[in-house]
């Protein structure tokens, strides 16, 4: 067997082990696509707590939810058997182009910018990030009554969902209000590097909370201690 | 790449068999069935409105939402066609014991075929099944949610009715007769792992069932037809179906039947797709209630 032949029969079975681990291998889920618009879905606000900001049913009517993904939650409002309008939440992180319709509307409700789109849909965008939708179903619903609608969620707590309010300083820092990534803490196992940091926070005085969860501010001064001991 | 939902749904036939089966049965559910295969017609029936650019802004993001993996619209169709595929497998084999039946050398073959009323049963499970984790997909619940499944069946309406009426039809009434539903728990009893490895569905669905082998997910079906058994007997009883009303109505539109109901399920079972036309469109309206939602 020519020595070239010996190569190219080795490069050939290399090649189709790669392919082979590309393509039967579960490495799908890592490769881009998976998603709306290649966002993470842990930067999606997950829909589940969306559910509980619906307008409440009145009498005779019924509240059936449908669909509850990342970033989604839908509702059907029913009166009886009909099926009266189609009430939503979405997080336009994931369809930026929705939010530009609302740039140049001047209706405001609850001074959230509002907009009317075709004959049966209005929406609202909170926060700039949240976009609350109804969409009259059968016999269909006016503007005036839509408008109602919409008003009828819990704008304020919907408003207060965005992750960017939340890393606000005003509100108490929890787990979820550090981006993704900065969740945990870094602990290094160095015994000196760890009393050093921890000199500062001593030196403010007790704050056992801000020692449980610190916040980024914190962490960025522990930091810097932690390099500069004289400081 | 494969085709996203609503190219499907614009492929799917105007006028063939299927469509023909669907609406026969379809004369014994209140409300009708349409046979939607126009996306822009579906997408201004949602959204309430005619406006091109508005369509358009729909179908983009419809298509968008459905290339997503993560979203499960595709996964869901997947599931619809595993069901399809093996069932027009066994019906193909079956038609062919038939035949093979009156010929007197190859006689023996029509012994070898799957038609016993166990292997119906399993059938019939493992499509009530496929309509539940297609749901769990659709809706984006857990996996393994069966309460939610037994309220949202209350819930189906349209297409989604039509198709839970074909579904008790030609898979229930037709082949096990008209006390199916009472029987169907007893003969799932009986079920093992090996009448589970004849039917080519099993093999096409085993690996989207929670759980891990034969056991386990025999389990997940027994209980996700228990729900279904629940609901479906109201079903049966408020609309008053049974095995003759539904040859009576497939008769208006396919025209007269003479052979044995059972022969009848076997026939639609080879040459319709009742469940995956009806699938399609049911994901597809969903997707673009979701769609118009997010433009």
């Amino acid at each position: 067997m020519s020595r070239s032949l010996r190569w190219g029969i080795g490069l050939l079975l290399i090649a189709g082990l790669l392919l082979g681990a590309f393509f039967f291998l579960p490495f799908r889920s890592w490769l881009p696509g998976g998603t709306v618009a290649n966002i993470a879905t842990r930067e999606v606000v997950n829909g589940t707590l969306f559910n509980r900001l619906f307008p409440k049913p009145q009498t005779g009517e019924q509240l059936v939810f449908t669909q509850e993904k990342r970033g989604f939650s839908q509702a059907r409002l029913k009166q009886g058997a009909e099926v009266r309008a189609l009430l939503s939440i979405s997080d336009v992180a994931s369809s930026p182009a929705s939010r530009n319709k609302f740039i140049h509307s001047d209706e405001r409700l609850q001074s959230w910018p509002l907009v009317d789109q075709g004959s049966q849909a209005s929406a609202l965008l909170v926060a700039d990030r949240f976009q609350v939708k109804v969409i009259g179903q059968g016999s269909g619903l006016d503007v005036q009554q839509r408008h109602e609608l919409l008003g009828a969620f819990d704008l304020s707590a919907l408003a207060a969902l965005n992750p960017a309010a939340l890393q606000a300083p005003a509100i108490p820092s929890g787990r979820g209000a550090l981006p993704p990534g900065n969740q945990a803490p870094l602990r290094l196992p160095l015994p000196g590097l760890q009393r050093q940091a921890s000199q500062p926070s001593k030196a403010r005085g007790p704050q056992p909370a801000a020692n449980r969860k610190p916040s980024l501010f914190n962490r960025f001064n522990r930091a810097n201690a932690a390099l500069e001991p004289a400081a | 790449m494969s085709a996203t939902v609503l190219e499907r749904l614009e492929r799917l036939p105007r006028r063939n068999l299927t469509v023909l089966a669907l609406r026969g049965v379809s004369t014994l559910v209140p409300g009708g069935w349409q046979n939607q295969t126009s996306p822009e017609a579906l997408i201004s029936d949602v959204l309430g409105s005619d406006d091109l650019d508005l369509v358009q802004q729909v179908r983009a993001r419809a298509d968008e939402l459905s290339r997503a993996r993560h979203e499960g619209y595709r996964r869901a169709l997947s599931l619809y066609d595993a069901v399809n595929r093996s069932q027009k497998a066994a019906g193909g084999l079956r038609v062919l014991a038939n035949v093979a039946g009156a010929l007197p050398l190859v006689k023996r073959l029509a012994v070898l075929t799957p038609a016993s009323q166990t292997l119906q049963a399993v059938d019939l499970s493992l499509k009530v099944a496929a309509e539940m984790l297609a749901f769990t997909q659709v809706n984006g619940l857990p996996g393994d949610s069966f309460a939610a499944f037994g309220d949202s069946l209350r819930e189906y309406s349209g297409e989604a009715r039509v198709r839970m009426a074909a579904l008790v039809c030609f898979d229930a009434l037709l082949p096990l007769g008209d006390n199916a539903l009472h029987r169907l728990d007893g003969l799932l009893g009986q079920v093992g792992s090996r009448e589970l490895h004849q039917l080519p569905s099993y093999a096409g669905m085993a690996s989207l069932l929670p759980g891990r082998g034969d056991a386990a997910h025999l389990s997940f079906v027994r209980r996700g037809v228990d729900q279904w058994l629940g609901w479906a007997d109201g079903f049966v009883g408020d609309l008053g179906l049974s095995g003759q009303r539904a040859v009576r109505a497939l008769e208006t539109t396919i025209g007269p039947w003479h052979g044995g109901m059972e022969q009848l399920a076997t026939f639609l079972d080879a040459f319709t797709d009742t469940y995956s036309h009806t699938g399609v469109q049911a994901v597809a309206r969903r997707l673009v209630e979701r769609a118009a939602a997010e433009i």
